[in-house]
């Protein structure tokens, strides 16, 4: 993490380009990429280009069911790889916090006791139960329950639950898939970012706290003195936690930290399959191989706005 | 159930009855607490006294075989039948009058009303929901509510065009609805033929019965998929959308399609363009405009919905948003199939309806709420605990008297871990109806499922249902999983009973198309392939028996110096390459008899026996409805023996050779079955093409790896060659002992006359492509035709002179050109036929980090080139 006081508001230009290549022929492949940034309570999105080859027979962008942006669309010529590229262009603002002190007991937070007859509840309501990839054991309820005293302040411990699973966890990648279920991360202790965020609403729900899943991506400081690697960026997932009177609040529980200036939000849901980036249904194929390339690269901050006029 | 006494003859005058007794404190259909017969039921019970007991019985037998002959069944998983169970009716119907009928139809239409405003809420607005009048829990945490449907105002008109309602008997007498159908319900088609069937065994009985037809109500349906076309100013190109034949009521669902003239599609015949749907048929893509789907919601579109199912049609639901298709019944709707929903609809009701429900649930408590899980607890005996959103291959619904307290205790305890996953419904004690059981006729409790189809504004239910009956007295579960038999429900129509023809003149469906273009693609390809595999076993087999019959003849490799050449031969037919070397180690026949056996029974090598046994019955099964009941019989033997081989502990070389045998002799009756049954429509040809293309390799590749080499001792390799080929006999005929490669080179390789030549296959092959469908008429040759032509043509012009004259180094350059060339333009005609017919087959696999099940998804056939 940079050691400088965090910036007010940074404007990033996001590029990621996604490659299969097919060792049979595709005839026709059907496809839905959730890689248009959407706005959010701490981000505006400006733009986003697509830059597909071979040239997709159709290409329409709709709206889903939790306000994430969808781009369908298919090749229906035979081929034999395809590339994506999304450019994207964001500006994320700091947020004003509440001290994490002083946010409600948890326990008004809880989905039995909100009121579906307020909108901002009703949404929250949305993100309380289980869902294809947060299901929970009574072991881990327990695990979660330690950072959830009776009365503690919602988010000092939803905090304090970010920070536990950054350390009880190893950050491992290659020994999960997303098929890997949160009881089996719970067991073995490592995981990589998706697991880490599963893992932490299912904790959050088990004890009926709504909180969703976050898909974007996270721009990650090089040493200083070093150029920034061009591709050494990665899609990023985090937890976003329901607080009545401030609306939902991020957590990284793989970086150990709330979510500043540095994560870029692309999409939200229950779990990763509602927010898959890129998905499809091919006809022939055989076997393939995946290439996924991500640069994050701030193009101005606003305290750079201000010297410029200055 | 109380009737007026008075009304009730004295002398009910039914010998057939006198018998029958209902059990004492259950109510029961026919007779009344008095045992006196229900008056509606007297005009039945004169009329089937009339008929007499035994005549009775006897047209029943007859009845009962016309059912099993028809092929009705109901497919019961993990039944040692399998796919096979014959469908269960009994010959004595539910009675039910008009006016009381009446009552149940409003209800059920009502409910229909009601069930799809709930859909059309929770799929838009969610007003219920800020409401209160529904906890959020059955929205949010009801995996029926699939998010990707959710409208806005993309959302159909109505969502539910087909309603169910399972219905009992409730304490009062009126009926209760016991569980509500809404996502794709089933039995509609087996009410159709319970009713054929009976109506046809006793007509007089049910002429003078008087019974309301239910013809109608299927009026009505084919009424509204007209309706819901998307394109209005066409006739509506309908399919019905089924599982396959592994889905347990696979039987009506090809029933269905030929009483309504649908076209039976599985997923994979289905194809998105554009965001519009086609059928995939030989004659190219065929737009679809309607889909009556018996595929639960979930599992339509691997794309936007489960990725891990294979039944479904990538894109449909953006086709759906985009308007061009309707399908019945919606997407979605899947989500008030639950009971949970159960207690919320008197509320409901008059929420949306602004009228009270006229046809009440069974008693029913969603343990969600807090307080009713109190009560759970405490009245456990006298409920039934249900899962709040019930999915196929859940547990049982559990009946809380059965259990002991210990089960009790647990059963709690798993309630209140996770209370909204539960719902508590009252048990009901069924009333019962007269069932006859073979020797008499003996009481059984029931349920009816009766149906609702969408009509214009409103709905139209169906007169009658299917009643089903269990033979368990003191738990019934009236499923037909669980053995349950079922019954046709008559309505007995005050007035004379007008007849309803289902296809007016001006409605009749002309099929136009030429030489059966509009096979689906997908039958093609299975059919193609069942050709190919059969072949393929078939060769296999000749050769495997050539290896062990001389292993069992008790020779030394000395006697039988063709041995290495028909290893060799083997490997090359089944592609084996390095993988496996057959070594005579110092001439060990023991040796090689190990490791022939190990690989006979060997079910993971792919291009062995027992795996194109088993691609040959994958895709016959996958053509189930296509395949004749004797060409089934055989195609179960070869299963049989397929299974046999691969359980087999300790096979021995005869035993091995004994079941090549078998499998040699059932494959010939399955060529009997295609050349003398079989009409020479496509479905001939594209088993046929499969068979001579496999053929016409196999038979190139056998000559290549014996004579394109001379063999030490070729005498004997040809020999072996013409036995494994059958044609030994024809060969001595004709040149007597003198044993040549010329010869032998002419009889397999260009003879026309003799159908295992290669010439013979090629000449088919050319016969049978030019007899495909095209797009659009050609004035040249198709592809497959050039390449067919060409190969023929080299064969017909071969010099085998030339051909079997070996060089200095003992090796038939000419032969082994002439030969690689065949080997690879065999290849091409197979690729330009998928490419050109088949190519829309292919199995599809989910992509991205959700699809790493893709294994699972490649279900039709495996698609290895030869």
């Amino acid at each position: 993490m940079s050691t400088s006081p965090p910036p007010e508001s940074v404007t990033y230009r996001i590029r990621h380009t996604t490659r299969y290549r097919y060792t049979d022929m595709v005839a026709i492949a059907h496809n839905e990429a959730r890689l248009t940034p959407r706005d959010g309570p701490q981000q505006r999105a400006h733009s986003t280009r697509f830059v597909v080859d071979p040239a997709p027979s159709f290409m329409v962008r709709e709206q889903d069911y939790f306000g994430n942006w969808v781009n369908l669309f298919a090749f229906e010529e035979p081929h034999h790889e395809f590339s994506l590229t999304a450019h994207s262009e964001v500006t994320v603002s700091a947020r004003a916090l509440p001290e994490l002190v002083s946010t409600v007991p948890w326990e008004q937070a809880v989905t039995d006791t909100l009121d579906p007859a307020q909108p901002e509840q009703l949404e929250a309501l949305q993100y309380g139960m289980a869902s294809p990839h947060v299901q929970w054991s009574p072991a881990l309820h327990d695990y979660a329950a330690e950072s959830f005293a009776a009365g503690r302040p919602l988010l000092e411990g939803a905090f304090e639950l970010t920070q536990r699973i950054h350390d009880d966890f190893a950050y491992v990648p290659g020994v999960t898939s997303i098929a890997t279920p949160v009881s089996k991360v719970f067991e073995a202790r490592r995981g990589v970012c998706q697991d880490f965020a599963h893992l932490q609403l299912a904790c959050l729900r088990a004890l009926g706290l709504p909180a969703r899943y976050v898909s974007g991506y996270l721009l990650t400081e090089p040493p200083p003195g070093q150029k920034k690697l061009v591709g050494a960026d990665a899609s990023h997932a985090w937890v976003s936690v329901y607080c009545p009177g401030h609306g939902f609040v991020d957590m990284d529980p793989t970086n150990d930290t709330l979510v500043g200036t540095d994560h870029t939000t692309l999409a939200w849901g229950r779990d990763f399959a509602d927010v898959s980036p890129l998905k499809g249904v091919v006809l022939g194929g055989g076997s393939h191989t995946i290439d996924v390339a991500v640069d994050v690269t701030p193009t101005q901050t606003a305290q750079q706005q201000q010297q410029q006029q200055q | 159930m109380s009737t007026p006494a008075s009304n009730a003859p004295p002398d009910a005058p039914l010998s057939t009855w006198a018998h029958y007794a209902p059990l004492p404190g259950v109510p029961d259909e026919l007779l009344d607490a008095d045992g006196r017969l229900t008056p509606h039921a007297q005009r039945f019970a004169r009329a089937a006294t009339q008929l007499g007991r035994e005549e009775l019985g006897r047209r029943w037998d007859r009845a009962q075989r016309e059912l099993r002959e028809n092929g009705v069944t109901y497919n019961v998983y993990d039944d040692s039948r399998g796919t096979d169970r014959p469908w269960q009716l009994d010959p004595i119907p539910l009675l039910i009058t008009a006016a009381q009928w009446r009552e149940v139809e409003r209800g059920l239409v009502q409910r229909a009303q009601l069930l799809d405003r709930v859909l059309a809420d929770i799929y838009g607005p969610q007003e219920l929901l800020r409401e209160g009048l529904l906890p959020p829990a059955l929205v949010f945490g009801n995996p029926g509510f699939l998010r990707p449907c959710h409208g806005g105002e993309h959302g159909p008109q109505r969502y539910l065009h087909l309603y169910a309602g399972d219905l009992v008997r409730g304490p009062g007498g009126g009926f209760q609805v016991l569980g509500d159908r809404t996502q794709a319900p089933s039995g509609m088609g087996y009410a159709l033929e319970n009713r054929i069937v009976l109506s046809r065994a006793f007509p007089t009985i049910y002429r003078d019965t008087r019974v309301e037809r239910l013809a109608p109500f299927f009026r009505a349906l084919l009424d509204t998929i007209s309706a819901i076309s998307p394109r209005q100013q066409e006739r509506p190109h309908t399919v019905l959308l089924t599982p396959g034949p592994y889905n347990e009521t696979y039987f009506e669902h090809a029933y269905l399609a030929r009483y309504l003239g649908l076209t039976l599609v599985e997923g994979g015949d289905l194809t998105v363009r554009g965001r519009v749907v086609y059928l995939k048929t030989l004659g190219g893509l065929q737009r679809v405009d309607v889909i009556l789907r018996r595929v639960d919601d979930g599992y339509c579109d691997p794309l936007s919905l489960r990725s891990d199912s294979a039944l479904g049609v990538a894109g449909l639901v953006s086709a759906v948003r985009a308007g061009n298709v309707a399908l019945l019944n919606a997407l979605g709707s899947g989500a008030v199939e639950c009971p949970a929903l159960m207690p919320f609809l008197p509320a409901l009701s008059k929420r949306l309806l602004g009228e009270p429900l006229q046809l009440p649930s069974v008693p029913t408590h969603y343990c969600g709420d807090p307080q009713a899980v109190e009560r759970v607890g405490d009245e456990l005996q006298r409920l039934v605990i249900k899962r709040a959103y019930p999915r196929s291959g859940q547990p049982e619904p559990i009946v809380g008297a059965s259990l002991d307290n210990a089960q009790r205790d647990a059963l709690i305890a798993r309630i209140r871990a996770e209370p909204e996953r539960f719902v508590a419904q009252e048990r009901v004690l069924l009333s019962t109806a007269p069932s006859w059981t073979g020797e008499g006729v003996e009481p059984r409790p029931l349920s009816i499922r009766s149906y609702v189809v969408s009509h214009g504004e409103g709905y139209r239910a169906m007169a009658g249902g299917l009643a089903r009956v269990s033979h368990d007295m003191e738990f019934p579960r009236i499923s037909m999983q669980h053995g349950a038999g079922s019954k046709d429900t008559w309505v007995l129509a005050d007035a004379p009973v007008r007849h309803v023809s289902l296809l007016g003149s001006g409605q009749a469906r002309l099929q136009l198309s030429r030489a059966g273009g509009d096979l689906p693609s997908r039958v093609a390809d299975n059919l193609f392939w069942l050709g190919r595999y059969l072949e393929r076993v078939e060769g296999t087999a000749r050769l495997l028996r050539g290896l062990f019959g001389r292993l069992t003849d008790e020779v030394s490799a000395d006697d039988a110096p063709e041995l290495p050449a028909l290893c060799h031969a083997l490997a090359i037919h089944t592609e084996l390459d390095a993988r496996i070397e057959f070594k005579l180690d110092g001439g060990d026949p023991e040796q090689l008899e190990r490791e022939l056996i190990a690989f006979t029974c060997d079910g993971a090598l792919p291009h062995a026996l027992l795996s194109s046994m088993a691609g040959a019955y994958r895709a016959a099964f996958g053509v189930r409805e296509r395949i004749s009941g004797d060409t089934w019989r055989v195609l179960g033997q070869l299963r049989s023996e397929q299974q046999a081989i691969a359980g087999s502990q300790r096979l021995t070389a005869s035993d091995a050779l004994d079941a090549l045998n078998r499998i040699v002799l059932t494959l010939a009756a399955f060529s009997g079955l295609q050349m003398e049954s079989l009409s020479r429509t496509l479905t001939y040809r594209f088993v046929d093409m499969g068979r001579r293309l496999e053929r016409a390799t196999n038979t190139a590749r056998l000559l290549w790896s014996t004579l394109a080499g001379v063999q030490p001792d070729e005498g004997s390799v040809l020999i072996a060659v013409l036995e494994v080929l059958d044609n030994a006999i024809t060969y001595r005929r004709r040149y007597q002992g003198v044993i040549q490669a010329a010869p032998v080179l002419d009889l397999l390789l260009i003879d026309e006359a003799n159908p295992r030549s290669v010439a013979f296959q090629l000449a088919m092959l050319h016969d049978h492509v030019q007899q495909l469908p095209r797009g659009k008429e050609r004035p040249f040759r198709s592809r497959e035709e050039q390449i067919l032509l060409r190969a023929l043509t080299s064969v017909r012009l071969a010099d085998i002179e030339a051909l079997s004259e070996p060089d200095k180094d003992g090796s038939r350059p000419r032969l082994d050109a002439h030969l690689q060339e065949l080997m690879e333009a065999l290849p091409d005609v197979s690729d330009v036929l998928t490419q050109g017919y088949l190519a829309h087959a292919i199995p599809q696999h989910s992509l991205g980090p959700r699809g790493q099940s893709d294994a699972g998804l490649r279900l039709p056939i495996p698609k290895e080139e030869l």
